[in-house]
């Protein structure tokens, strides 16, 4: 009789298991790939009204040329909104499919918006679930809305180079690769000022790049950081500042560097191999400043205005004259940032969070003045450059 | 009557023991105990080791009997069986605000569009099947299951380290010893919840001298276990979003779930991880779920199919009671805060004390 009940109480939990499996797996929310919209770029802008923001939304769709590679079309709309949510809306609305916000690479931020404060309109990309924490943000020089609507002249959304720009970052080490994640750490600390890269078009013949102008498209490149006091864009760093900014930073994975000429005419130019920044906090004499050790190996790729063949003495004192050469570089690099960071009364460095760690007893006596400290806070540098070799030849292909 | 090993008894202990602790105890540690928060997990979790062992010891006296048959023992029928009402509400209460939170969960996170009643529906239909397999079952279940959590819990952990942020655990200490203090009492509710187990599970326990043993060091071996996952946990999400963001974050494992990108290639795994967080969530409804079964037979004799649909639709209804998400996180802690960790920590401790005096004095 037992057994019985047994088996009819198991026949019960199958039929409920049968039950639910047509009900569980029903997909409410199922969303298939030819429904959506994935984007890739936002662009954000002040809108013409006040209170709102032009936001461009740059959607990647799959071309449907038979092509054995996988080609993408470009969809990009701008929608004047008060939210991120409403211009999702109109997207939606005008696009016929579901834009998805997990594919999202890029937020460019144009200058403007960046001025007035991101605050608010990036609080979607970090509550909205969709959204991931690793997307890049950049600034752009004028505004977004352009920047996204460029054509590239290899063919790419500008948003996809965009990033493809901010993963190949790191081998050049001459910008930060920002990302939401890292910006609201920054934010949450006490003192420092968080900074992102900037990005912007290139126009044939105005720099020292030239290319071919007319309908091909045009180029892009990030050089340089604005600095943000709180979620508002408060200056720019050139792009020397920002290299300093990279050194003070310990964020140079790689990089290309040319000297000035020494007094011999000698230039040197080449790669910086592995480089590590160090500080500590010292203490002379009752006053406490932040001291920087900077340790880098190059590998000389060129040496310009050698014209004679050196012996092996004269070639060791050689590599000793690039390796001041290289140091001084580095220094002028960083005493700009320094100069910089002075100037504005803005922590972009991360001087204050650097005494934190060290002497969290000094801290907590200036951290309520620290913006007004940072003006003539004592900092200092001492730079260790290593040439590791010079390539695949000694001295120069001229005789004596 | 059924019986579980001692191997079994630590992982079902570490199992309820984790249950979903992973995810708030970052945000609740680091709030009150800034960036050294990570250190008071394990001492937090800790505090599981004496009262399990005092459980233990009452074992040893009363064998194949839960606390709650020894607590009419010794403190009479009526404060015994006034304990085990509280007993009964406070789990069944608590557990139904869990599957509630399976459904807050995965509607906050990754399926916003699903009904929250199929969360409901479908976690605690795979409770109300372990439930009725039995003990043997469930501790099997979590033989199986738990392995596979803290595999899904070492990968997430590891596969975030690329997203670490220099220096973000420095200074150490720099605030003192005071706020560790308030972030072991954040996370002691934990530890009182797998004693409120522990406390009914002792009846399935076998209570010889050399198997004691084992469940003692089966109950150190848990604790400590789950208290050094956890402590990575809120370490981890210390080191990659900082102590403001993780303080600022609900669940903070999830969004270091969906930043985990391997070789830019791979992304979007958080889903398999929130496949593997609804086993965790199981076990840990099934727990209590457990827990109001074993009150309601020791106080009331009240048992079989017929209750246990009772227990289910109390658990269902309460969960669709709560329809604000933050409503129900606040529940949560405060039913931790203020009902768990006083009624355990004083309850177990009362029963140990009187337990030793009355064998002091030759009562029992």
């Amino acid at each position: 009789m037992k057994r019985k009940e047994g088996h009819k109480r198991k026949i019960g939990f199958l039929f409920c298991l049968m039950v639910f499996l047509i009900f569980l797996p029903g997909c409410w929310g199922k969303r298939e790939v030819e429904e959506l919209a994935p984007l890739i770029g936002i662009g954000i802008d002040l809108g013409q009204k006040p209170g709102t923001y032009m936001i461009t939304q740059q959607l990647a769709k799959a071309k449907q040329s038979g092509a054995a590679v996988a080609e993408i079309e470009e969809r990009t709309f701008s929608v004047e909104a008060s939210s991120a949510r409403e211009a999702y809306e109109e997207v939606y609305r005008i696009s016929s499919r579901i834009p998805f916000m997990g594919s999202l690479r890029v937020v460019v931020l144009g200058e403007d918006a960046a001025k007035a404060g991101i605050g608010d309109i990036l609080d979607f990309t970090q509550r909205y679930s969709e959204f991931r924490r690793s997307m890049f943000l950049v600034i752009s020089k004028g505004t977004a809305q352009s920047l996204l609507n460029l054509k590239l002249r290899n063919g790419q959304l500008p948003a996809m180079s965009i990033k493809n720009h901010m993963e190949q970052g790191k081998n050049l080490s001459t910008f930060p690769t920002v990302r939401l994640g890292h910006y609201l750490t920054v934010l949450g600390t006490e003192s420092m000022a968080p900074i992102i890269p900037v990005v912007e078009n290139i126009k044939p013949g105005g720099r020292e790049i030239e290319y071919k102008d007319g309908k091909e498209g045009e180029e892009i490149q990030i050089k340089g950081a604005g600095i943000l006091r709180g979620d508002q864009l408060a200056d720019f760093l050139t792009d020397e500042e920002t290299k300093g900014y990279m050194w003070l930073e310990n964020d140079v994975k790689h990089r290309l560097m040319n000297t000035v000429s020494t007094a011999d005419n000698i230039s040197f130019g080449g790669q910086i191999l592995k480089s590590t920044t160090k500080y500590k906090v010292i203490g002379n004499d009752g006053i406490i400043g932040l001291h920087y050790q900077i340790k880098t190996s190059v590998a000389i790729d060129e040496i310009m205005g050698l014209r004679k063949k050196l012996s092996d003495t004269e070639w060791v004192d050689l590599m000793k004259v690039a390796e001041t050469s290289f140091a001084k570089e580095i220094e002028k690099e960083c005493n700009l940032s320094f100069r910089k960071e002075k100037e504005l009364g803005l922590d972009f460095l991360g001087i204050g969070r650097h005494i934190e760690q060290k002497n969290s007893k000094y801290w907590k006596t200036v951290k309520d003045q620290w913006n007004e400290k940072i003006a003539d806070f004592p900092v200092s540098l001492d730079i260790q450059v290593t040439i590791h070799h010079a390539g695949m030849s000694s001295s120069s292909a001229m005789t004596n | 009557m059924e019986r579980i090993s001692p191997h079994q008894f630590m992982t079902l202990g570490a199992a309820v023991l984790m249950g979903t602790t992973f995810l708030p105890v970052a945000s609740l540690v680091t709030g009150v105990s800034g960036r050294d928060g990570w250190m008071t997990v394990l001492p937090g979790f800790a505090l599981a080791i004496p009262y399990g062992l005092m459980a233990l010891s009452l074992l040893a006296r009363f064998p194949s009997k839960n606390l709650l048959q020894i607590s009419e023992i010794l403190f009479g029928k009526w404060i015994g069986k006034s304990i085990g009402l509280l007993y009964i509400i406070i789990t069944g209460y608590f557990g139904a605000l869990l599957l509630g939170q399976a459904g807050d969960i995965y509607e906050r996170s990754i399926m916003p569009l699903t009904p929250i009643g199929l969360f409901y529906l479908g976690g605690l239909f795979l409770v109300f099947y372990l439930v009725n397999s039995g003990i043997e079952v469930f501790a099997r279940f979590s033989e199986v299951i738990f392995p596979v959590i803290v595999i899904a819990m070492a990968l997430n952990l590891g596969l975030s380290i690329p997203r670490v942020e220099q220096g973000e655990l420095l200074p150490i200490l720099s605030e003192g010893l005071k706020p560790l203090f308030w972030g072991g009492v954040k996370v002691a509710p934990f530890s009182m919840e797998y004693i409120l187990f522990l406390g009914g599970i002792l009846t399935f326990l076998p209570s010889g001298r050399k198997e004691l043993g084992q469940l003692k060091s089966g109950v150190w071996r848990a604790v400590f276990l789950v208290g050094i996952l956890n402590m990575l946990v809120v370490l981890m999400q210390i080191l990659v979003f900082g102590p403001t963001e993780t303080i600022r974050m609900t669940y903070g494992l999830l969004v270091l779930g969906k930043m985990v990108e391997i070789s830019r290639t791979v992304a979007g795994v958080e889903s398999l991880f929130m496949g593997v967080w609804f086993g965790s969530l199981v076990m840990k409804i099934s727990a209590f779920f457990f827990m109001v079964t074993w009150g309601l037979t020791t106080v009331f004799n009240l048992k079989g199919l017929k209750w246990n649909l009772v227990i289910a639709a109390v658990f269902i209804g309460v969960a669709f009671g709560f329809v604000r998400g933050a409503s129900l996180i606040k529940e949560i802690g405060l039913i931790d805060d203020y009902l768990i960790l006083p009624f355990t920590s004083v309850w177990i401790l009362a029963l140990w004390g009187v337990s030793r005096w009355k064998k002091g004095v030759g009562v029992q």
